[in-house]
């Protein structure tokens, strides 16, 4: 079942800088800084460029696996492990995009509960949410590509707004550079991969590119720009933060919001959460589109139909998890399978398909 | 529930008889201003047919009846060639009769033929003269506008592009008004498929009555559910030759002072005809000054309510204390006082706006000042409120183009209930949601929000700024001219030493 997208509802390549940037760029963004200081201490900016440098032979296995097949990744496990497997894995992998969807949507909803609004029931911004992306996926991939746009330029004034906080900086932290073991460094670089997940849903959103191939550079300038942001934000944080203090900071980012003064303005960390859906909302939307194309590939039913499903059922799956330990668990669950994901599941699919190749090069001559 | 459906009928035309003479006699007895003379000539007498409202007497007797006296004619080309006018024509097919009697021809009819009668154009002409633009005014510039008839606003655009590749093709719409419509666009400029889209459109129209051009558009608009206007609607013909030049087509019908310019995207309802008569880098400084007191305007009331309701924290120790102050007295929540006021604002303009202006002024002065301060003294309102919205209706005011004026009008609202639900998240979340509906919007099937979504690039030098005309080398990729270039910039590249 070989299916063209027709040029009309294609993006050009560029596009995927942004598409690429935004998904990367979301709601771990506001705490990833203590996860990896956890392990690595005042070297965590280390683990940042390692896990950049992994990720991004990540991103080039990707464009392999999706060049020879022309394709969606659907069709690439149908063609290489039959209607039966093919489609389990499928279905896992989109079951996986919509878990990563539910768990941005509720994380940010935990910052609005923790930050803004301390009773402000789960379900209401669930709701809201809901009814949000349906509109948005029922626009089509061009304006899920729209909203990766805006959330890119929209809210870039806020890194440089970040970078107030280095008035109080003090770079003597960093020195000596590298204390920490290798062991610790790539613990850290472990975490910091977490940080960068969401790209993956290029593997479902690749024949929606216009000559998607050429695309591939602008695929790993967008990963590169995430890297330097994240790099420079965990930068400033290290020189701002002591060790102690930083550990029992759940978000760093918005702790350094805080202390942003302006002659008319304070506590800039309630303008910094507002303004933060902006760029947490292309990654919803995004995760729930790749879920229900996967679904309409999968399954050949209406899209229409699968995205009004799927909001349905956030409005049941959402407002149950309704702690910070029930938010923490469903973090790690997803953290750890996107993990696997990323590190030992695209290169099996990678190293499948150049077999597959070879094979099939060797049977024909 | 049969029996509530009624059947409906569509408006039939009344039917006819066979015969011209007999069919224009009939007229005569149903219509009372459809007039019959008689001319009593030395050659014999000529009947004429004609109504009364439609036709030029002056001409009628002039060119028409005193030529026929003096000299002799025979036939019906005798009389065609003694008029002094050269649109005429002799037909027996009624239909044919029928439109020429209702665009200002009279029927001349010969005493020894009975089948066949001769039209001769003799239309009444009452028009407006073309005078000073009211809701597009600049400053500098040229100073005229449309008016209501379409020759003379086909001529005013004609006269600034002396080219045959300026193309018009006519449409008449609507089943009763059959508004005479016409499409402008420059061959091998316009894109094919624009033209196309807009001519297809307008032929679709199914509806009686044609109200005029403003009317046209929303019966051809891409999207209804929208409160963004999808057309620039003008009045200027100096921006209707402008558009045309960077591959726009535009339409207009007889009857409307405006021309519609398609595609439209969201930057040109910020621009004015007066940016590109200012050097560029005031025109600039202006720009962004209105695109300023648009974020301003949409932002400002909601903002103060948000910050208001939930966000205390937000202002410095001293500025809240000044707050406070203010709003210590008034019993009501910031969302009650200030939708009461943005209520008050609006009624002010909608009454404004109905008035003669001379009435209008004193509603303005009474409104503004008597009740805004009334307000606050009755401890009803704010003082910081009363400022914030009076500036955000004056920045409401700088949108250069009337219906995007409306929309800021609009929106705004609900940014204010949702700034009262959820502060300042609230106001994120109906941002994203106008964001996502601005993406999804399409003018003619081109991309609203282009050139920040598509993203191109090349075409943001007239966005925000505009930079001086010796960067426009090419023309927008929005319409995708079917020739690019505007200007070769091979002379101006060499680049020239000091003193030489």
């Amino acid at each position: 079942m070989h299916v063209k997208v027709k040029e009309k509802f294609q993006v050009s390549p560029p596009m995927v800088f942004f598409i690429i940037h935004a998904m990367q760029v979301g709601v771990g963004m506001l705490g990833f800084q203590r996860i990896i200081a956890k392990s690595s201490g005042y070297d965590s900016w280390i683990p940042v460029i390692i896990a950049g440098v992994v990720i991004s032979l990540v991103i080039r296995m990707m464009y392999y696996i999706l060049k020879v097949n022309h394709n969606d990744v659907i069709e690439v496990h149908r063609n290489l492990f039959g209607k039966w497997l093919g489609g389990l894995l499928s279905l896992a992998l989109i079951l996986y995009f919509y878990m990563t969807g539910v768990l941005v949507l509720r994380t940010y909803i935990e910052v609005i509960q923790v930050w803004v609004f301390e009773d402000l029931p789960t379900w209401v911004l669930t709701v809201l949410a809901a009814g949000f992306v349906y509109y948005v996926i029922k626009g089509g991939f061009r304006t899920v590509v729209g909203l990766c746009v805006a959330g890119v330029f929209i809210p870039s004034i806020l890194f440089f707004i970040l970078l107030m906080p280095l008035e109080y900086a003090d770079f003597l932290n960093f020195l000596p550079i590298w204390k920490h073991s290798l062991k610790d460094i790539l613990a850290g670089a472990k975490d910091t991969t977490l940080t960068f997940i969401g790209f993956e849903l290029l593997l479902l959103f690749y024949p929606f590119i216009k000559h998607g191939y050429r695309s591939h550079k602008w695929a790993q300038l967008g990963h590169w720009a995430s890297v330097v942001v994240y790099t420079l934000l965990m930068i400033v944080t290290l020189a701002f933060f002591s060790e102690g203090q930083l550990k029992i900071t759940i978000w760093p980012t918005l702790t350094l919001l805080k202390i942003i003064e302006f002659p008319f303005i304070e506590r800039f960390e309630y303008l910094g959460i507002s303004l933060w859906l902006i760029i947490v909302v292309p990654n919803i939307v995004t995760a729930f589109w790749g879920a229900s194309r996967g679904l309409k590939r999968l399954f050949s039913i209406k899209q229409r139909y699968v995205v009004l499903f799927m909001v349905l059922t956030l409005i049941i799956v959402v407002p149950p998890i309704d702690n910070r330990q029930a938010v923490n668990t469903l973090n790690e669950w997803v953290n750890q399978i996107g993990f696997w994901v990323i590190i030992a599941y695209i290169p099996f699919l990678c190293a499948v398909q150049f077999i597959h190749s070879k094979w099939k090069r060797k049977n024909e001559t | 529930m049969k029996f509530l459906r009624r059947k409906q009928q569509f408006y039939a035309a009344s039917p006819r008889s066979k015969n011209v003479s007999e069919w224009l006699a009939a007229l005569s007895q149903n219509n009372e201003d459809f007039i019959k003379k008689v001319l009593q000539t030395p050659f014999g007498n000529l009947t004429f047919w004609y109504y009364n409202s439609l036709i030029d007497h002056e001409r009628l007797n002039v060119d028409i009846c005193k030529p026929l006296k003096s000299q002799p004619w025979k036939t019906a080309g005798d009389v065609e060639r003694a008029v002094y006018v050269d649109n005429t024509e002799v037909t027996s097919d009624i239909t044919v009769a029928n439109d020429k009697l209702l665009s200002g021809f009279a029927a001349c009819q010969l005493p020894d033929n009975k089948n066949e009668v001769l039209f001769i154009n003799a239309p009444a002409d009452v028009q407006r003269e073309v005078s000073v633009p009211e809701t597009e005014f600049s400053v500098i510039g040229p100073q005229e506008s449309f008016v209501e008839k379409l020759e003379t606003n086909i001529f005013l655009v004609r006269k600034r592009l002396p080219i045959e590749d300026l193309r018009i093709r006519k449409i008449g719409v609507g089943t009763l008004s059959k508004t005479e419509t016409a499409i402008l666009y420059i061959d091998g400029i316009a894109d094919d498929e624009n033209v196309q889209t807009v001519e297809q459109r307008i032929k679709e129209v199914q509806f009686d009555e044609v109200l005029g051009t403003n009317a046209l558009a929303q019966m051809i608009q891409d999207h209804s559910m929208t409160v963004f206007p999808q057309f620039v609607n003008t009045e200027r013909p100096d921006r209707v030759a402008a558009s045309l030049a960077e591959g726009k087509v535009i339409f207009m019908t007889n009857g409307s002072p405006e021309a519609i310019v398609t595609p439209s995207t969201l930057v040109e309802f910020f621009t004015s005809l007066e940016d590109y008569y200012l050097p560029w880098y005031i025109a600039s400084f202006v720009r962004v000054l209105r695109l300023f007191s648009f974020v301003f305007s949409v932002f400002a009331t909601p903002v103060y309510v948000a910050v208001l309701t939930y966000h205390y924290e937000l202002i410095p120790k001293d500025l809240l204390a000044t707050i406070i102050a203010s709003r210590s007295n008034i019993p009501f929540p910031p969302v009650l006082e200030a939708l009461f006021l943005e209520f008050t604002i609006e009624l002010l303009r909608e009454a404004g706006a109905r008035l003669p202006t001379k009435v209008g002024q004193t509603i303005g002065i009474v409104g503004g000042i008597v009740i805004g301060q009334a307000s606050v003294e009755a401890g009803l309102t704010s003082n910081i409120l009363l400022i914030v919205v009076a500036l955000a209706a004056l920045a409401s005011f700088t949108a250069p183009v009337y219906q995007m004026g409306n929309t800021v009008r609009v929106i705004r609202f609900p940014f204010i209930i949702f700034a009262a639900l959820f502060g300042a998240v609230g106001i994120a979340l109906t941002l994203a949601f106008f964001l996502a509906h601005l993406i999804r919007l399409e003018s003619i099937g081109r991309p609203y929000l282009s050139p920040f979504y598509p993203l191109r690039l090349a075409d943001w030098k007239d966005t925000f700024v505009r930079l001086p005309y010796s960067t426009f080398t090419k023309r927008p990729t929005q319409m995708r001219p079917e020739s690019k270039k505007r200007m070769s910039m091979a002379k101006a590249d060499k680049e020239k030493d000091i003193d030489e």
